[in-house]
């Protein structure tokens, strides 16, 4: 505990927070405040309460759009939580060296995060392209549309989003495990546990947070899922329709109809989500720093 | 005793080539892709690729452009308030600091559609600032900030300066600003990654708009994949839309990730570290 020293000044912080606090109400707070008000009234600016919640729902993309995100979500989340967890755990019972060189190499694709990695992987879900094409070949897909038929979306996005956001997670996990006093790693060989044993029972135990953060992290950026399935629609001319996720939809209704009010709804339904998640990461993980 | 220690020993050797073929597997399944496209890149025929450098080249500058002054504000902004919410004592401070942290954990992509509407209202819709201010709220690195300052050695030093006469200004611009290259420059890595990468926010805003000048370069890239023209209804045979060849493609997707390669094997150190690499997403 940091004792308050009674010299710590007061009124200057003031100052030095200021541009930050513009920022943060201009980009930050007045447009969440701004999207709310939007969801709560008519075109014409009066108060409608939860109609617009309502309204939006009989949308006949809405239903499907929650169905293709909750697809999605349960594929990626169920490959994150085994393969993130395993693979870490996996390079941390490696020497550093090897460890330290597959992190980097994992992490990479992040570089192509958003635009980039859907491309590429358009080019790698094209059998007469891809060098995975013998992968594709044997589960049957001959064309580009095979590989990208409908049902298998929830699978695709899935996999763009592992391949470029596999490796960041892995990295924190890394920092989470590198935290584990060695001295409970010793003893644990000394009682003769093995690097199976010790992985379940004494480092999995340790870095249980931070699965737990990277669940509703990903659960709350997942839900958010715009740009795989948008630039899938638009280079394959509406194969993925342009409503196939809640935020395509909630673009989709302002841009093509300027039914702002009702986008607002979706928005305000994403942005609840994504605040409750912060909020349980926040408070209930005891990952961060709250201050004093 | 002697053939049990070498059927463990055998046991081991089995599990370890086991895990290096798994090892192997999941290194193919993260870097062929990227094999593949510098392949493709330089096995094409480079002269389709020239027509298409000019509008790269805008969408490039423009990119840099909007990295660059959103990283700027970001820096002038995180760094001074993380530095006042760990060493200063005012009300709202608390307040202040929980707000930080809950904006940054909330997936910036939710905040898109608002910022939109608000851009839309305000009429700044098809202004690069409609991009660059979104960039700069970075309150990720006012949190990284305020660790940063917490350093109690660095307490000592400003309490020092302050008995000796300094004024709060003057503690700021000598010694705590010195004192954040390191902070300020993993902010700039994190902020420009973000933006740099960033699809959704641009598209938002410019999509509207005919002109392509404004675009950043992953909105060139969409407009790669554009070039047909969309029915809206399910084609019977799917192709992609797309006009340019694989080799010119595959040559500006490289050219438009090579900073962030850059930058990431210059920032090697700090994603080794693990500490702070959740934030990206």
């Amino acid at each position: 505990m940091k004792r308050k020293s009674p010299m710590r000044p007061r009124k200057s912080g003031y100052l030095f927070v200021a541009p930050y606090v513009v920022l943060l109400v201009a980009i930050g707070i007045y447009p969440a405040g701004y999207v709310v008000y939007l969801a709560l009234t008519s075109l014409s600016a009066h108060f409608t309460g939860l109609d617009n919640f309502i309204d939006a729902t009989h949308n006949s993309y809405f239903v499907p759009a929650f169905e293709n995100i909750i697809k999605f979500l349960g594929i990626w989340l169920t490959a994150l939580v085994i393969f993130v967890v395993g693979l870490s755990l996996l390079l941390h019972s490696l020497n550093e060296r090897v460890s330290a060189a597959f992190r980097f190499l994992l992490y990479l694709p992040a570089a192509l995060a958003g635009a980039a990695s859907v491309m590429l992987w358009l080019f790698m879900l094209q059998p007469g392209k891809s060098p995975w094409g013998f992968v594709l070949n044997w589960l049957g897909y001959h064309t580009l549309g095979d590989s990208l038929a409908p049902a298998h979306l929830p699978v695709v996005f899935a996999l763009i989003a592992f391949w470029s956001g596999a490796g960041s997670w892995i990295v924190v996990m890394h920092g989470a495990l590198a935290t584990i006093p060695r001295a409970a790693l010793e003893s644990a060989k000394l009682d003769g546990a093995g690097a199976w044993r010790t992985a379940v029972y004494i480092k999995l135990p340790l870095i249980k947070k931070w699965i737990a953060y990277m669940v509703i992290g990903a659960f709350a950026a997942g839900s958010q899922l715009f740009a795989e399935p948008q630039l899938i629609s638009e280079a394959t001319g509406g194969l993925a329709n342009q409503a196939w996720s809640p935020n395509q939809l909630a673009i989709f209704l302002a841009f093509h109809y300027d039914y702002f009010n009702y986008a607002a709804a979706i928005a305000v339904d994403l942005l609840v989500a994504a605040v409750i998640c912060a909020a349980v990461i926040l408070f209930r993980t005891g990952l961060f720093d709250v201050g004093h | 005793m002697l053939s049990h220690a070498n059927s463990a020993a055998r046991r081991t050797s089995t599990g370890q080539v086991v895990t290096y073929v798994l090892l192997a597997l999941v290194a193919a399944f993260f870097i062929v892709p990227i094999i593949w496209l510098v392949v493709e890149a330089f096995g094409g025929n480079l002269g389709l690729i020239s027509g298409t450098l000019g509008v790269w080249g805008v969408w490039l500058i423009n990119s840099t452009i909007y990295s660059a002054a959103g990283a700027a504000i970001a820096i002038a902004t995180c760094v001074p308030a993380g530095y006042a919410i760990a060493t200063h004592e005012f009300p709202g401070r608390r307040v202040l600091l929980i707000l930080t942290m809950l904006i940054m954990l909330i997936p910036t992509s939710a905040l898109v559609l608002p910022l939109f509407l608000e851009a839309n209202e305000v009429h700044l819709l098809t202004s690069p600032f409609a991009v660059i201010l979104p960039y700069s709220l970075f309150p990720f690195g006012v949190y990284l900030s305020y660790l940063y300052f917490q350093t109690e050695r660095f307490n000592i030093l400003f309490q020092t300066a302050r008995t000796d006469g300094c004024n709060e200004w003057k503690v700021f611009r000598r010694i705590a600003v010195p004192l954040s290259k390191p902070v300020a420059a993993l902010i700039v890595f994190l902020n420009i990654v973000a933006s740099w990468t960033n699809f959704f926010l641009p598209w938002v805003m410019y999509w509207s708009t005919d002109s392509t000048s404004h675009y950043p370069l992953p909105l060139g890239i969409a407009l790669q994949l554009f070039n047909g023209e969309t029915s809206g209804e399910y084609l019977g045979v799917i192709q992609l839309h797309t006009s340019s060849p694989p080799s010119a493609i595959a040559f500006l997707l490289l050219a438009t990730i090579a900073p962030v390669v850059v930058v990431l094997v210059l920032a090697q150190r700090w994603i080794r570290s693990g500490q702070f690499q959740g934030m990206l997403h």
